[in-house]
């Protein structure tokens, strides 16, 4: 702003130092630190050695890595599609003219508020083999219980459920409001022309939200690949690590092995997965919409 | 005739679809209904394979158990001063950086807001093994505030705010300028107040941020007195293992503060969380 004797270089600095203070110490400085960690070997006991690029090189013969990785991908692929979907569909019911819109998108959020814990321990109990609810309820319709979290078929699934219930208010909270933000006018217009409701969602409401998807995709994806609370606390990774991810190896590694390279090893190679999914995610989705 | 027909039929598809509406909502909040019903019934009457559906015996004795037989309380206590320390930090650091970012126009200001809109990209577990050191050698594993500072600043909270100021006339700023304020002036006594709104839905954020952390408390807290409630109640899973009405008890008890928060801001939270989505 051309203020004379405004000093604004001096002035910018100073409002950001606070903010700057806190994240070189406790984003940048431990970002490097954990780089150079990596390429130590350092466990508890003995000092930290330097191994160059061994802590990589062993990650792509460890079995558990691989299995780990995989059990990932598989939850990302599972959830991202079911979450953005229920997202949409619940943001088109609380955008609607239903009287209940207001009830409904308080009760379609309310889960998420909850922490991670108590909606893995919830469920883990619905879910519970002898006595919990589904089971029971399944048997008193006269079927045989599931096996939800002790089956190696059945136990990432059932950890997704539990996710869907738990986050799917988030992304219906990003799709109404990018809903909000279509003008009424499209839709009058369009039921003037006769335009049946399916019609009007599939031909104005998705390709107006396009914006919003690209968003929800990319911010599910990232929160997809960081899965770890609700497989740690409902499966703990069971059952015979079919369920193990990988934050919670990086973490068994570093504070369970105490192998704090080859963990942070790790991590980076999370960091890196993360980053080019997203990077190759903004781009792809970015271009198709110009 | 046939208008009237038209008319039934939509009166029908209406009333169904009210129906069904009612009967999701009604499915999607039972679980949470289910960890109520569940922590009223006795032990005995949870384990085992005749099913009731409401308690026979309504008791409290869990939540009493819950209270004199864990930290629970204490836990509670924990978070509660996480999560504020967190909040108050938080709001601290975010909202001056985000004026600047808003509005002063000074050299380098893009590169910087890239940088923290890049922290945000950042996994929180690529950290956890060099915070761990880096709270070891300060010799703070076990201390609450090494529970929070990791977690302070917030950058989703710095894009929030810099919308929000972006949006507040430049004029008043000069005005003030013109009769001698200086930036501090501005800030403290324009840019804070008119910010209110978002100033609240980005505290509102970071405290339910804080309170819902898992792996950092996870990691940097071994000594049980110290949990968090979140930490807490995955821990009871283990110690109380097949404890059931114990442990939604528990649950029920942890979640209590989030409720009442939610049910005072629902409207802020809502908001606060669509805001960050528009114009992404």
């Amino acid at each position: 702003m051309g203020i004379p004797g405004n000093k604004d270089l001096r002035d910018g600095i100073l409002f950001s130092l606070p903010f700057m203070i806190i994240f070189a110490l406790f984003m940048i400085f431990p970002l490097v630190f954990g780089l150079i960690i990596s390429f130590y070997k350092w466990d508890i006991l003995s000092s930290p050695s330097f191994i160059g690029l061994k802590n990589y090189l062993d990650l792509f013969k460890d079995e558990k890595f691989y299995s780990s990785l995989w059990h990932t991908l598989e939850f990302v692929l599972i959830t991202t599609p079911v979450l953005l979907f229920l997202g949409f569909v619940m943001a088109l019911m609380v955008t609607g003219k239903s009287p209940l819109k207001g009830l409904m998108e308080t009760v379609f959020f309310v889960p998420y508020i909850f922490s991670m814990t108590v909606v893995s321990t919830l469920w883990a109990w619905l879910m519970q083999k002898d006595f919990g609810f589904f089971n029971q309820v399944i048997k008193l319709c006269g079927g045989t219980g599931v096996s939800w979290l002790t089956s190696e078929k059945n136990a990432m699934w059932s950890v997704s459920l539990a996710t869907f219930w738990w986050t799917a208010g988030f992304n219906m909270v990003l799709f109404t409001a990018g809903i909000k933000q279509i003008s009424k006018e499209i839709y009058e217009s369009a039921v003037v022309d006769g335009a049946s409701y399916l019609q009007q969602v599939f031909h104005i409401t998705i390709p107006l939200v396009s914006s919003t998807t690209v968003l929800c995709l990319i911010l599910q994806v990232i929160a997809s690949f960081n899965v770890f609370g609700q497989v740690y606390v409902m499966t703990g990774g069971g059952p015979a690590g079919s369920t193990r991810v990988l934050v919670q190896y990086i973490y068994e590694a570093g504070f369970k092995y105490f192998k704090m390279g080859y963990s942070a090893a790790m991590s980076y190679i999370l960091f890196l997965i993360i980053m080019i999914i997203s990077v190759l995610q903004y781009v792809l989705l970015g271009k198709k919409k110009d | 005739m046939e208008n009237k027909d038209y008319k039934t039929i939509k009166r029908v598809r209406w009333t169904i679809t009210r129906v069904l509406e009612l009967l999701l909502v009604l499915a999607w909040i039972f679980p949470l209904v289910w960890m109520v019903i569940t922590s009223l019934k006795l032990e005995s009457e949870v384990v085992t394979r005749e099913f009731t559906f409401l308690p026979s015996n309504p008791t409290l004795a869990n939540y009493i158990k819950a209270f004199t037989s864990t930290y629970i309380l204490k836990w509670l206590l924990n978070s509660l001063y996480i999560s504020t320390f967190t909040m108050v930090l938080t709001i601290a650091v975010d909202a001056p950086i985000a004026y600047a970012l808003a509005k002063i126009h000074f050299k380098g200001r893009e590169v910087l807001f890239w940088l923290v809109m890049a922290g945000m990209m950042v996994p929180f577990q690529v950290l956890i093994v060099p915070l761990y050191q880096q709270f070891n050698s300060y010799g703070m594993i076990n201390s609450l505030a090494a529970a929070a500072l990791p977690r302070v600043a917030l950058p989703i909270g710095i894009f929030i705010l810099k919308q929000f100021f972006e949006g507040i006339p430049d004029a008043l700023e000069e005005a003030a300028f013109i009769d001698g304020a200086n930036r501090f002036t501005i800030f403290a006594r324009i840019i804070l107040p008119l910010g209110k709104a978002a100033i609240t839905t980005v505290v509102i954020l970071s405290f339910i941020n804080a309170w819902n952390d898992f792996l950092w408390p996870l990691i940097i807290i071994n000594d049980s007195v110290k949990y968090t409630i979140t930490v807490g109640i995955a821990n009871f899973q283990g110690t109380h293992g097949t404890q059931y009405s114990l442990i939604m008890a528990g649950a029920v008890v942890a979640s209590l503060p989030q409720l009442i928060f939610f049910l005072i801001f629902r409207r802020k939270i809502i908001d606060g969380i669509a805001m960050t989505g528009i114009k992404g």
